[in-house]
Order: C-alpha cells, then structure tokens, then sequence
C-alpha cells in the first residue's frame, strides 16, 4: 500500500506541476462560460441594423411590423420564465405577460408589468427607418455604404431595403448581406399573414377569432401518482419532480466530461515512463498491479481536484452573484440542489464515477505502455476515443427519454453503463436491475484489469508495441497469417 | 544471514519467441564480491540480470535472491541499475533520489538526508533541485546510479554502469563502487569493457552467445589463456624454423619482432634460453602479459565458432533428413 501512495503522490503532483493543469483548470469554465454566453454576448455585440420599406400603401410594412412585434414578444416569454416557456405551460409571469399584450402594450413594456427587468433584454436587432429615397438607383450609394442614414444613434449605413414591386407583384430584398437570413424570414412571415388574413376575410373571418380560440386552449397540466410520503401532496409536476431529472444529465455528462478530460493523462504518464526507459528501475521496487494502482488513483485524485475547483469556484461565484439571480431562478436552483444531494442517486453515480473511470483509465494506461510516441498511440486511439464517443452519443438519445426501451437495452452494455444508469436512476428502475448493472460493470472492470495489466506488463517489460497489438488481432483472423512480430 | 547467497542462478533459461536468449546459466555470486558479468553485445547479460531480479520469468531453471525467489522484501535489499536509462525529466534529482528510496523503504527524511548527502559526495549538490533536463548526459546518469544505491543495499546489480561516462567519470563511478564494497556491499555489474572488471572484480563470469563461457577468478581466467614473449632478431633471422625444434609455437609479428607463445606453465625464460641456444642474433626480449581482454577475445571467439559449428552441423544434418 505504501507503494501505491507513493507511486500515485509522485504522479499526482507531477501533473499538479504542470503548466497544462492550470490553463485546463482555469480556463474550462471561462471557455464554458463563453460557449454558455456566446449568442447572448454575440447579439448585444452587434450593431443595429437599419432596413426600410418601400411600398405604395402600408400592407406589407404593417405585417412585418407585427411581426417583429411576435418575434420580440416569443423573446422577451423566454427571458421572463424560461422553463415555462420552453415546457409551453403558462406561468403566472407569462399570463401577465400575455394580459398586458392584449391590453396593446409593446412586448418591452408587457415585459416590465410582467415583472421583467428590462435590462436583461437583447437589444433589438433590427430597426426600422423612413427610406431616404423611393428610388432603387438612389438608394444603391445607401445599401453600399457609400452614403449613411441619419439615424439617432448618428449616421449609420443602410443594412436592406424591401421594395413592393407593384408591377411584378414581388417582394424584392435588397441586401449586401447574403448570409443573415433573419429579416428575410420575418418578411416571408409577414407575407404569410398578409395572405391568410386575406383568405379568412374571404370567408368572412375575422383573424381575432382565431387568435381567442388558440388564447382559451386549455392547459395541458402534467400530473404523477403520489405515493408513500408524498400520497398528501398536489398530483402536478412541479420543478421538484423535474430536479432528479435535471440533476442525472448533469452528473452524467459530468462524468463523460471528466472521464474525457482526465483520461489523456494516463496516456502521457505512460508514455513518458515508457520512453525515459524507467519501467525496469520501477518494477524492482513496485509490484505491478500497486504500480498501476498508485497510476489509477493519482489520475483519479486529479479528476476530484477539478471537481473540487470547479464546485468552489461555481460556489463563489453564485455567493457573489446571489443577488443577481432572479428569485425564481434561485428557487428552481435550490430544488436542483437538494436533489443532487439524495443518496439514491449520489451513490451509483459515485459507483459508475470510480468503475466507469477504471474500465477507461485502465485502457489508456495499457496503451500507453505499448507507445513510445504520442504519433505511436494516434494508431490506436481512435478505437478508443469513438468508444468513448459512443456514450455521448447515448447520452442524447437517453436526454430525451430515459426510460426508453433502447436506453434500457442500452444500460446494460458495460461501456454504457456508468452514463446510462445515472441517467434512469431517475426514471426508478428496480433495485435488482440497479444492483445487476453495477454488478456487471464491476465485472467487466475487473476482467478489463486484469487484461490492461497483462498488457502492460508485456509492454513495460518485454517492450512489446503497437504493431504487437496488430499482430495479435492479425492472429485472430481465420486464415490470415500475421506478419508482426 | 551469513552463507545466504546474494544471487544464485540454476539452468535459468529464456527464450523471446524462437530466440533462446539465456541457455542455462549457471552461477552464484559469494557475499562481499564483485563480480564482473562480461560478454559482447547481445550475449545475454541484460536478459540474466533482469531474471535475477525477477523483472523477466525464467522459462526455465530458477533464480534466488537472498535464498528467495525475486520477491519486494529480497528486491529492497538489491539497487538496480538497468542498461537502459532513464529519468523523469520533469523532477529533479534530489526528488528522483528521495523516491527511488522511499520505494525501497526509506523514510521521507532519511531519503532526502541520504539524497542530499550523496549529491553532495558526487559534486551535484548544485544542481539537486534542477530539472533533469537541465543536467548533461554524465550527471544524468550519476543521479540513477545514486537513486540505486540510495537505500545502501546490500547488493549492487549495475547493468552496464560505464557505458556513455567519460574517463573522469568512470573513475568516479570505479571509486564508488569500492566504497560501496567497502561499506559490505556485494556488487554485480555487467561490462563489455574489460579494464574495468580487471581492476575492480575477485570473480569473472563471461557470457557469449547466451551462454556462460567462463566463470572464475581473475588468476583462472589468465591461467586459461596462456602467455607469450616477443623477441627481437636481426639480419632476417628466422626464429619460428629456430624454436620449432624446442616446442615452442612462433609468429613473426612486426619485421624481425616474433611472438613466441608460451603454455600456461612455461617459463618466459625458457623461451629466452632456447632462442639463444638456436643462435639468435637477439635485439629485444619482452614478456608480453595476458590481459582479460585477450582472455575474452579467445573465449567468446571460441564460443561463437563453436556457435557456428554447431549451427551448420544443424543445418546438414536438417538438409540430410529433408533429402
């Protein structure tokens, strides 16, 4: 044992020494923080950006106005409750939201009686303005660039313009930009309304009747049996059955994440031993399998100190932060909190870490010990990283229905097992199955040890390589003679 | 403890698919010794000491360290230098030191006091907290020598310790491991360089083709190879027609310098008389001293004839059979 400690001390804080550690440690959650913030920053970055219309009557900038007007209001519901929203269920913010809309206010200010705070609105994306001409050639030196619109924010170039084409009956979209698709989807929209409220004026419906009839759907409210202590409690799903849920996907694309992000290191490690030719002087001092022990664990003790780091610096942040997290936000927060903190789910996910990561951990170790390059090991890892990939993969389909029947059959491939379960701990599987797949996966961990030891052994002692590895496979097949060694 | 050998090896045996790189080696190593296991390159030195230490299986014969099977308790009282070195070079030596002993047993403090002190003795002591990298080949290879014998082993087994130091060094390394003698240490270490084992080892093992060819003492190694003369002549006297009467076996060597070779038991002066008593115009007479390098050169030329003897007797006998 005191071998394994000191072999996993020396490894440990060889890493912990590393340069890479720290940009790794401290630059993920600023890299997941800009992926998280990135459309918002984007689009409060970008600059606002002036069309106009031009057309005999109103009809068609009418239309368009409306919907912009839709489209500011489907935005400004996703900011004011965000899991009602995304669930379609009608929250009280979102009532009040929609009252103050019927009432005719604008979706800034409905925001606002809603109980929104304006500033965390995106700023409007496009904006409207008077054409400077009617005349395409004139206003040609506008949409270049070459002349600007005098606008409130001072001169300002002139992004696109829609022309009515009365003599064609088309819509015309005049624009430089080719890529932004936005306004031109608004505008078919627009057309698309044009054209239905002219069709339902033909039958002599007035498009609000619609509009009232979709208004007065009645909610469809999820509810689930109560049972044992909860049997008093009200039959709807509130955010307390949703948190376990929640909490699972989290923990097991945390563990995918971990596992992925820790892992190469064990690769490294190896490597390095195997091409500073130290495996002889090691193996005279460590027994093997404490030699691989002490490398497991020391990966291990990396992989919980980002955990740590990570937990105290989200921690710290929202400590900091607390006052800038909407009531509602920190409400849901604190369900979610409790319920990462129920044994029933901590303790497989805890099981499925430490197996999971030793049946990956173990691999890579093996083939490091094989490699006398990092170019040696490319040979090799894709096999390894598409199963790596594979649970990813898995992990989407399982989001979206745990319990599904592919997800079921799925959880009992080992290599699943420790995403998968995770994620139908929630769903509440029976307890033999549980035990069974964890048992399974203890198993596979083991053989897979035993087997990466042998591995190792072969190629930290005999100096057995990649092409060993071919050779092996070649035997395998019927019929083929292996050319390797 | 005392009668225990350090190392023993019965008919140890290795075979790396069909190459049998070990043969049934056979030899002991007496306590307090240093013995000079020599062969050329790829005579299965390496392979051996890696049996011994239990980091290669034999395939078959069996190896004890300390009376035992190879095993970590007999392992802590052996220091390993293996042929192939490394470091890690993201350490220093001072750590690399202090590690290698606590993995042999030592407490924290001791292996950094005992790091400290050898680094001192070899003149790194400026250098303990750099990076390995940062160190020459030299003192590279003076740090994993020192992380062998951190934990003052009992047995020394030094695969190659010479190889890749300059003369400075290697007289260094030479000093070193008399005070490890002194200090009571049996040691083992693996050369292709004869100087050496002739100056440091009481028992010589010569290995050549996977096979031990000698095994002795230093005067048994002479003794097994002869010596000779060089004599002198002038006016193109042809002292080999001369001395053939008297027995003795003659080459001319350098224009008029003959080597006279001599049985172990002969006289140098028996030589001298008899070229005399033929009327050799004589010049010079020198007795020429066996070294192990001829003792080598002889025995694993032997070896690697007899090799080859048997393996075009093989090849014939197999081609006779096919016919």
């Amino acid at each position: 044992m005191h071998s394994t400690y000191l072999v996993a001390r020396r490894d440990y804080l060889g890493y912990v020494s590393a340069w890479g550690f720290w940009l790794g440690l401290l630059f993920t959650p600023l890299i997941l923080g800009i992926f998280m913030l990135a459309p918002t920053l984007a689009q409060n970055s970008q600059p606002t950006r002036y069309f106009t219309v031009i057309e005999s009557g109103t009809e068609f900038t009418d239309a368009l106005r409306r919907e912009m007007d839709k489209s500011a209001a489907r935005t400004a519901r996703v900011m004011l409750d965000p899991v009602a929203a995304a669930q379609e269920e009608d929250s009280e913010k979102l009532k009040a939201f929609d009252t103050a809309r019927d009432k005719g206010e604008t979706s800034l200010d409905a925001f606002v009686s809603a109980g929104g705070d304006p500033s965390i609105l995106p700023k409007q994306d496009f904006v409207e303005i008077a054409p400077p001409t009617r005349n395409i050639e004139q206003l040609a030196p506008f949409l270049l660039g070459q002349q600007l619109l005098e606008t409130d924010e001072g001169p300002q170039p002139l992004f696109a313009a829609f022309i009515i084409n009365d003599a064609t009956n088309e819509i015309e979209y005049w624009s430089e930009n080719l890529q932004a698709q936005a306004l031109i989807g608004s505008a078919r929209n627009a057309e698309r309304d044009i054209k239905l409220d002219a069709a339902l004026a033909g039958v002599n419906i007035d498009r609000k009747l619609l509009e009232d009839a979709a208004s007065a759907r009645r909610d469809v409210k999820q509810q689930r049996v109560r049972v044992g202590a909860q049997v008093e409690a009200a039959s709807e799903v509130t955010m307390a059955d949703r948190a376990p849920f929640i909490v699972s996907i989290m923990m097991a694309f945390s563990l995918w994440f971990l596992i992925f992000s820790v892992i190469n290191y064990l690769l490294m490690g190896t490597i390095e031993e195997r091409s500073n030719k130290i495996f002889d002087s090691l193996l005279t001092s460590v027994k093997l399998p404490n030699l691989l022990a002490g490398k497991l664990i020391a990966v291990l003790l990396l992989a919980l100190t980002l955990m740590t780091f990570w937990g105290l610096f989200s921690t710290t942040a929202a400590f900091f932060f607390a006052d800038s997290i909407p009531a509602d936000a920190a409400s849901n927060l604190n369900i979610v909190m409790s319920a990462a903190a129920n044994l029933g789910l901590v303790i497989p996910a805890l099981i499925s870490f430490v197996l999971g990561y030793l049946m990956f951990g173990s691999l890579f170790l093996a083939l490091g010990s094989l490699c006398d390059t990092i170019q040696e090991a490319q040979t090799l890892m894709t096999p390894l990283f598409v199963m790596l990939m594979a649970p990813l993969a898995m992990l989407a389909f399982a989001v979206q229905d745990a319990d599904s029947a592919l997800i079921q059959i799925m959880s009992w491939v080992p290599v699943f097992t420790p995403f998968l379960l995770i994620l139908r701990i929630p769903t509440e599987p029976p307890l033999w199955e549980v035990l069974a797949q964890l048992g399974l996966m203890a198993v596979t961990t083991v053989i897979i040890l035993y087997l990466a030891t042998r591995v190792y052994r072969a190629g930290a002692v005999h100096g057995a390589g990649v092409s060993d590895v071919w050779a092996f496979f070649g035997k395998m097949v019927p019929g083929k003679k292996s050319s390797g060694a | 403890m005392s009668g225990i050998l350090p190392l023993e090896m019965n008919g140890a045996t290795k075979w790396f698919g069909n190459f049998k790189a070990v043969d049934g080696l056979d030899f002991t190593v007496p306590q307090g010794s240093i013995v000079g296991f020599l062969g050329p390159n790829g005579a299965g030195k390496s392979t051996s000491l890696r049996m011994a230490l239990g980091v290669l299986s034999p395939d078959a014969g069996r190896t004890q360290l300390f009376g035992q099977s190879p095993n970590l308790e007999t392992l802590k009282r052996v220091g390993f230098l293996p042929e192939e070195r490394g470091l890690y070079k993201k350490m220093s030596p001072r750590q690399i030191i202090t590690y290698f002993a606590r993995l042999k047993g030592m407490s924290a403090r001791d292996a950094k006091a005992r790091a400290d002190e050898l680094l001192d003795s070899m003149g790194l002591g400026a250098f303990a907290k750099s990076r390995v990298t940062k160190l020459s080949k030299g003192m590279a290879q003076k740090v994993q020598i020192l992380s062998a014998l951190a934990h003052r082993p009992d047995f020394l087994i030094l695969d190659e310790p010479f190889s890749g130091l300059d003369p400075v060094n290697q007289q260094a390394l030479e000093d070193l491991i008399l005070e490890e003698h002194k200090r009571g240490a049996t040691i083992v270490f693996s050369t292709h360089v004869m100087e050496h084992a002739e100056r440091l080892c009481q028992k010589i093992v010569m290995m050549a083709r996977g096979r031990k060819v000698f095994d002795g003492t230093l005067d048994d190694a002479f003794a097994a190879l002869g010596h000779a003369v060089k004599v002198g002549v002038s006016d193109g006297f042809d002292l080999g027609e001369a001395l053939k009467g008297a027995g003795f076996e003659s080459s001319l060597e350098d224009g008029s310098v003959w080597r006279v070779a001599l049985s172990p038991k002969q006289d140098p002066q028996s030589a001298l008389r008899a070229a005399i008593d033929a009327g050799a115009p004589i010049t010079s007479f020198s007795p020429q001293e066996s070294r192990l390098r001829d003792v080598f050169v002889s025995l694993v030329s032997a070896a690697e004839a007899q090799d080859l003897t048997d393996t075009l007797a093989a090849d014939a006998a197999k081609a006779k059979e096919a016919a």
